[in-house]
């Protein structure tokens, strides 16, 4: 699986090979800054989404909860709540969410990916019915930024991604929880019997995807000044593939979240690359699936004849 | 008194699988538990380390009772369990499996990875296995994980040790080291519970001997002075009249010729041997001498990158089992639970699973054939089931090694291979599988039997090959072969 | 047990079939008529078939999120090879299955020879397959105007009743049932998704078997694709979206295990029925389609979850440990569940706004139902017109059906016209998605005497009695160039932020401003067209993206509602005070941004007065006052409109700015 990532940093290198050569503006402060502001919210939830992988799970309803979550940002905001307890609410309302999953798959034994597909559509739909689409606006003025100037919002928001990121990288080599993560991953009956908690701790990660992804939504909703119903398309398709590409096994594990940056990393360079090289968008994505496919290829390659660990 | 259990009492829907069951353990003792597969072993073990709640009965340590048992719990009191399978981590290392379950304090706590492998190094020295500690699990053998176990139990605070047949899957060289593990176990005080099938082993270890039988306890006595017929008879409720119902029958021309195979991916060289009709060839080794990777060159899972092989005369290359059953080869694998046979599938899809083509035109299936076959072959092992549309999940472990040989039996194959036939299935069972083996032998086929149980590769073989690293050390006839000169062959080559 | 289980499964879908069936036929008027009956099946065919050839795939262990996208490139390659390759139908036709088979091929080598996760490579192949769709049509490619002989295949009927595609659907369930329950692959399959080792040592060609359920899955997709192109009369890159999770959904509603082994076809087919049949009775009954994604996720869910605690083993006593583990979960299972309903409770502030329009409506009687269609239900564009509808609904005592796709799907638009022709309606009223793909349709309708309007865009002409024009797009195309050219004084660089790439009216509006600039605006120069998704964020990040690549760029021209406040964000951010943002949508939307001087305008017709406007023609053409020949309506508090053939015009677009925003709350 180290492979995968090593054959992904390699595509990664060639491409800002190919811009330091074609786009220098590419590296420019400010589109640096730019581009990990506007994917610091799928990292969060990636990073959430790697515990689930690394649990041998998944979990598709993201992109779902995290509209959920947006709205609730939103009507907590207008309802006068003060800007740290909206934070708060809105991540407890993911924590629910995850919750309500981590019951389903935990509690009465669904399999993730059908609990999770149901959560996906059931929430989508609930909100899209419920809303009707209706934007939040109105908002007080401090909403955007936290009431802070447009910079020091950016620096809560990077200094949020980085302690959390931060914390979890750290937590998943150096606590107990976090190697208990990889143990229910790599054989959870042993696990069972090696006293882990493994149902506690299985639905403590799906409750800690869902706050991260309410914490994700939160801060997303404050880089503007109103909030959108829709938001979080595609977003489930985004935290997985990032944790894929950064090498994690899907059967759980293998895996960690540096792999994780790097797969958030390169994802997130493609659409402004292909701007910046002046290529079409329409091949975008076709270019996201062909890097999936090409580092399963280079990752047998690498792996040369040496017989795959059977799943 | 170390450990008390009184009046067990557990149900599993209808069926009384403990019915008020009494067991004891003396500090420094081992205390050998056996029975018939089914009979509680496994079901007390489970209750003893908190696996399962009983219904009734007590559970007590050093004369206190133990509440609110459960793997944890018995685990922080000092009660560890080695599994048949070894419950290891294959994606962590070796320092971290051994961590992950005699680690003091919670989910919250730092891991210190320095002490983590330090402790490891200390605990694999103490039984003298010198596997590196950052190993990934994943890439230890069968053997070594077993050790890997022994070295977690070890960490513990352990007062008691549970075995349940630790020395199924091992040689005689690992299980001696094993012992000399439990012996010194014993010496420092600890208890120790010792479940087996090979009961011969029982002497050399043992302090007293319990026998349970269909979820009672029937008697516990000292082990020194009780032979193992007297064993088999209190496990089985009655005499069985021969463990090795060994027949002799007329030896006709090889059917199995393989000369100078050679398989580098399996890492097996230059093997050479025949195999006659009626005869039943055993080999012997150690484990990871190369014995179960010959059988899967031979059925084309690891095609051979040299020598050649002939079926009935014929040359066969054999690149996947596919090819392997159409030149008559058939093989019994080792591993029942993931290899031999399909748990969640009906007997009857199971017993013809390997002869698809034969059960179906066009590639549609024809069931009256399919039923016609599975019953067929039920009955002639004797297979004990509610009907060949039970899943095969359902039935006891050496019923379900009879399905797994029927399923070979059913390709009407010319070669039969059977790789450790009758490992982990109860002593009934295990008469019936050698005795089919000598029916099978008798109607002219080839048997190619690998075994790790002397006694059994003595009692069933007529002829002997020794195998260690790869390599084949010589073939004895059955009158010369004596457990002495196949372990001095095994283990001389090893050195 | 464990077939009983399934049987049980079986017996507890087949009752909810019948519930569904039984309150569909109180509630969906011409629910429960054979016309009824033949009009789900062939909305269900696609779905079926994606659905039939993920069974064996599922029951082999695997699953493919790729079929969807499979539809998609399928479609652009027939019409590629038909329109501009001039292959005749049937060899076009045979070209899109051989690549179905290919693309599915290019699944199983990498599942079954890279040995790599099922769920990762088609993964990856849903993004590759859509996004060679995207690619070869640079989107906008839409293929049509197909001979009735192959449309015949997904519009016709045999013998005036059963729809032409149902013989497709019926060979193909007989071969999916042939092969998984009755043939040596099928049991080959089965082994492999419970025990794949087991099955390897057993002489089972493990990878073969794949490689025949992937290669089977692509090629049923392939089929899938015609029909769907063949019933909406067109080919785009878009075809399929979202059609790998109904059909998952399907097929582990009708009882196949995720982790495989367990399934049957007839299992999928039920699970399809219940799917097909919520979403055809929900239209019929006049409920909200959501309903039908949030039942159809609860009945997954509940009947597994019922399954298990049937299922789970008696256990007389669980100790005290144990049983507070239990506690703690059901405590905590019942908090998130009264917090979720606090959720909704909190969000039904909409809610209520939402169903006051509908629930007003009293029992019909004589009164006028009107069946208006929207683009996309969630837009704020169609909210706002959906307001000025009920107004003018409640005003003239029309009944309004207001229901249309969550998102922009032609297909959904297709089955909601389908669903109002059987329920029986006054007026349809549709703002087109896909002109060629819902004409049929919308003809279809007028046979059987219902007024057919459209709004917002048109169909073809002879589709429909009038169009309510709000705008043409060359008026739209041309105003925005206009509104471009004096940002920048009549030259210089800019850009155009979409909304989809594959959305066919945005693609008009683009052509119209690129023909105005070059006649026009010889000195302007447009460097990049991106894609917004119709997302307010991802606008805001393309934007950023462009204000970088192209410094000299100092006007962007936005032509999907949600993304103008999104660029105007991006703008705002940048601190460019050089750069404005014109565009594409809703007042309220823009108004910060209008008034913090980033986005310099937008341009739109008053929403509200299009949704009353429409409502009002609807009942006026129903009750024949409005017919041909008439050259003007009373529009009521819109006074006095023109009708310039069978065109009503609202009037003109109107520009917004700083000056006049204020005035206007749409």
């Amino acid at each position: 699986m180290k492979q995968r990532a090593i054959a992904i940093g390699i595509f990664w290198v060639i491409l800002l090979t190919v811009l330091t050569l074609r786009a220098p503006g590419f590296f420019a402060g400010g589109n640096l800054r730019d581009m990990a502001l506007s994917n610091a919210p799928a990292l969060l939830v990636a990073v959430g989404m790697t515990l689930v992988i690394l649990m041998g799970e998944i979990d598709v309803s993201v992109g779902s909860q995290f509209a959920v979550a947006t709205v609730v940002a939103g009507l907590a905001a207008k309802s006068g709540l003060p800007l740290g307890l909206t934070v708060l609410v809105t991540a407890i309302a993911g924590a629910l969410l995850g919750s309500l999953n981590g019951a389903l798959i935990i509690g009465l034994r669904v399999p993730s990916i059908v609990a999770t597909l149901a959560a996906m559509a059931f929430w989508r739909e609930l909100l899209r019915w419920t809303t009707g689409g209706a934007w939040i606006q109105g908002l007080p003025a401090s909403f955007q930024w936290m009431g802070l100037s447009q910079a020091g919002g950016e620096i809560v928001i990077f200094a949020a991604t980085a302690l959390i990121f931060g914390f979890f990288a750290w937590a998943m080599r150096n606590l107990r929880a976090g190697r208990g993560i990889y143990a229910i991953g790599s054989a959870s009956e042993a696990a069972r019997l090696a006293g882990i908690p493994v149902a506690g701790l299985s639905f403590s990660v799906f409750a800690l995807l869902g706050a991260l992804t309410g914490l994700a939504a939160a801060l997303n909703a404050m880089r503007f000044s109103e909030v959108q119903p829709n938001a979080g398309a595609g977003l489930e398709l985004k935290a997985i593939s990032a944790v894929v590409i950064g090498g994690a096994s899907i059967s759980g594990g293998r895996g960690n979240l540096w792999g994780t940056l790097l797969g958030a990393a390169v994802l997130a360079v493609i659409a402004p690359s292909l701007t910046f090289l002046g290529i079409n968008a329409f091949w975008e994505k076709a270019i996201q699936g062909g890097i999936i496919l090409g580092a399963i290829v280079l990752e047998r390659a690498a792996a040369g004849k040496r017989s795959a660990r059977a799943h | 008194m170390l450990l008390t259990a009184a009046g067990i009492e557990k149900r599993y829907g209808g069926v009384r699988a403990l019915k008020h069951v009494s067991f004891d353990l003396q500090p420094g003792e081992v205390h050998a538990l056996i029975g018939e597969n089914g009979a509680g072993k496994s079901t007390l073990i489970k209750v003893l380390t908190g696996a399962v709640q009983p219904d009734a009965g007590t559970v007590e340590l050093e004369g206190h009772a133990v509440l609110n048992n459960s793997p944890s719990v018995s685990r922080a009191l000092g009660i560890a369990a080695i599994y048949q399978q070894p419950q290891t981590f294959p994606d962590l290392s070796v320092a971290e499996n051994i961590a992950l379950v005699n680690e003091p304090g919670g989910l919250t706590r730092k891991v210190d990875w320095k002490a983590r492998r330090e402790q490891a190094k200390k605990l694999l020295a103490e039984i003298g296995s010198d596997i590196d500690p950052d190993r990934e699990a994943g890439t230890l053998s069968m053997p070594e994980q077993q050790i890997v176990e022994i070295a977690k139990a070890l960490g513990s605070n352990l007062k008691v040790l549970i075995l349940d047949e630790p020395t199924a899957s091992l040689t005689d060289r690992e299980t001696d080291q094993l012992f000399r593990v439990i012996r010194q176990l014993r010496e420092r005080g600890t208890g120790l519970i010792y479940i087996s099938h090979r009961l011969e082993e029982l002497g050399q270890i043992a302090d007293r001997v319990t026998v349970l039988r269909d979820g009672e306890t029937i008697e516990t006595r000292p082990a020194a002075g009780t032979d193992s017929r007297t064993l088999i008879r209190l496990m089985a409720g009655r005499d069985l009249s021969a463990v090795f119902p060994k027949r002799v029958v007329p030896i006709g021309a090889p059917v199995l010729e393989v000369r100078g195979l050679c398989c580098e991916e399996a890492g097996i060289t230059e093997i050479s041997f025949d195999v006659r009709a009626g005869e039943i060839f055993g080999i012997a080794g150690l484990v990871g001498a190369g014995r179960t990777q010959l059988a899967e060159t031979l059925f084309g899972l690891t095609p051979a990158d040299g020598g050649t092989v002939r079926v009935a005369g014929t040359e066969v290359h054999t690149k996947n089992p596919r090819e392997a059953i159409a030149a008559g080869i058939a093989y019994v694998p080792e591993d029942r639970r993931s290899n031999g046979v399909v748990g969640e599938l009906p007997v009857r899809a199971n017993t013809t699973m390997a002869v698809l083509d034969r059960i179906s035109s066009m590639g549609m299936l024809d069931y009256g054939a399919e039923r016609e076959l599975a019953d067929k072959w039920v009955q002639a092992l004797s297979v004990k089931t509610d009907g060949i549309d039970a899943p095969v999940g359902s039935l006891s472990g050496g019923n379900q090694q009879k399905v797994s040989i029927a399923r070979w039996i059913a390709t009407e194959p010319k070669v039969l291979i059977l790789d450790e036939p009758t490992q982990g299935i109860d002593v009934g069972a295990k008469s019936e599988c050698h005795k089919i083996m000598c029916d099978l032998a008798e109607k002219g086929l080839a048997i190619v039997m690998i075994s790790s149980e002397l006694p059994e590769i003595l009692g069933m073989s007529d002829r002997i090959a020794v195998m260690s690293k790869g390599r084949m050390h010589g073939i004895l006839d059955r009158a010369d072969a004596t457990s002495e000169i196949i372990l001095e062959m095994a283990l001389g080559a090893k050195a | 047990m464990r077939i009983e289980n399934r049987a049980g499964s079986e017996r507890a879908l087949v009752g909810l079939i019948l519930l569904e069936i039984l309150i569909f036929a109180i509630f969906g008027p011409n629910f429960f008529t054979t016309g009824n009956a033949f009009e789900i099946v062939r909305l269900g065919v696609e779905l079926g078939l994606l659905a039939l050839a993920l069974t064996p795939v599922i029951v082999s262990g695997g699953i493919d999120l790729s079929v969807g996208s499979m539809m998609g490139l399928c479609a652009v390659a027939f019409g590629y090879l038909w329109r501009d390759a001039h292959l005749p139908v049937w060899a076009a036709g045979s070209c899109t299955l051989a690549i179905g088979l290919a693309g599915g091929a290019l699944n199983a080598i990498l599942i079954s020879r890279f040995k790599a996760a099922p769920l990762i490579v088609t993964l990856g192949t849903y993004s590759l397959f859509r996004g060679i769709a995207e690619g070869l049509t640079r989107g906008v490619d839409n293929f049509s105007q197909f001979p009735p002989s192959f449309l015949a295949l997904g519009q016709g009927y045999i013998g005036g009743i059963v729809p032409a595609q149902m013989p497709v659907f019926v060979l193909f369930t007989a071969g999916f049932y042939l092969l998984l329950h009755r043939s040596i692959y099928g049991r080959a399959m089965r082994a492999v998704g419970f025990s794949p080792s087991g099955a390897r040592w057993a002489g089972i060609p493990v990878e073969n078997r794949l490689v025949l359920a992937y290669t089977l899955s692509g090629f049923t997709a392939a089929v899938a694709s015609l029909i769907y192109v063949a019933h909406l009369g067109q080919a785009k890159s878009d075809a399929g979206t979202g059609y790998e999770l109904l059909a998952i959904t399907a097929v582990v509603l009708g009882g196949t295990a995720i982790t495989g082994g367990k399934g049957s076809i007839f299992g999928t087919l039920l699970g399809l029925c219940a799917i097909v049949i919520l979403q055809n009775g929900l239209r019929l009954a006049a409920l909200p389609a959501e309903l039908s994604g949030i039942l159809t996720s609860a009945i997954l869910v509940g009947t597994i979850a019922i399954g298990r605690l049937k299922s789970a083993p008696p256990k007389p006593e669980i100790d005290q440990a144990e049983d507070e583990v239990k506690n703690s979960q059901v405590a905590v299972l019942s908090a998130v569940i009264l917090a979720g309903a606090l959720i909704v409770a909190g969000t039904n502030v909409w809610l209520v706004r939402s169903l006051k329009g509908p629930e007003t409506k009293a029992a019909s009687g004589n009164k006028v139902v009107v069946g208006m269609l929207p683009k996309a239900k969630g837009d704020p564009y169609f909210v706002s017109c959906k307001r000025g509808a009920e107004a003018s609904a409640a005003e003239n005592g029309v009944e309004l059906i207001w229901d249309g796709p969550t998102d922009v799907d032609p297909a959904k638009q297709n089955e909601i016209v389908e669903a109002w022709i059987t329920r029986g309606v006054s007026t349809v009223a549709v703002s087109v998605v896909n002109a060629p793909g819902i004409s049929t349709v919308l003809r279809k309708a007028r046979e059987k005497g219902i007024k057919v309007l459209t709004w917002d865009a048109d169909a073809e002409p002879n589709a429909r009695d009038f169009f309510i024009n709000q705008a043409t797009p060359q008026g739209i195309g041309s105003t925005l160039a206009d509104e471009a050219a004096a940002i920048l004084g009549n030259k210089g660089d800019f850009a155009i932020v979409t909304g989809a790439l594959s959305a066919a009216n945005q693609n008009e509006w683009i052509k119209y401003i690129k023909q105005t600039v070059a006649e026009k605006y010889p000195g302007m120069n447009l460097v990049a067209i991106r894609p917004s998704d119709d997302d307010r964020d991802r606008a805001f990040a393309e934007t950023q993206t462009l204000l970088k690549v192209y410094p000299n760029m100092k006007a962007v021209i936005v032509i999907s509602a949600p993304a103008v406040p999104g660029a105007g964000e991006a703008v705002k951010q940048s601190g460019r005070k050089d750069v404005k943002v014109t565009g594409l949508s809703l007042p309220n939307l823009c108004k910060p941004y209008v008034h913090a001087g980033v986005v310099q305008s937008v341009v739109l017709w008053d929403t509200q007065n299009l949704g009353y406007l429409t409502v009002l023609a609807s009942k006026l053409a129903a009750e024949g006052t409005l017919h041909a020949g008439v050259t003007s309506i009373d529009a009521g508090k819109l006074g006095k409109l023109e009708v310039k053939g069978d065109n009503v015009l609202l009037g003109k677009p109107m520009v917004f700015n700083k000056a006049n925003i204020d005035k206007f709350d749409f």
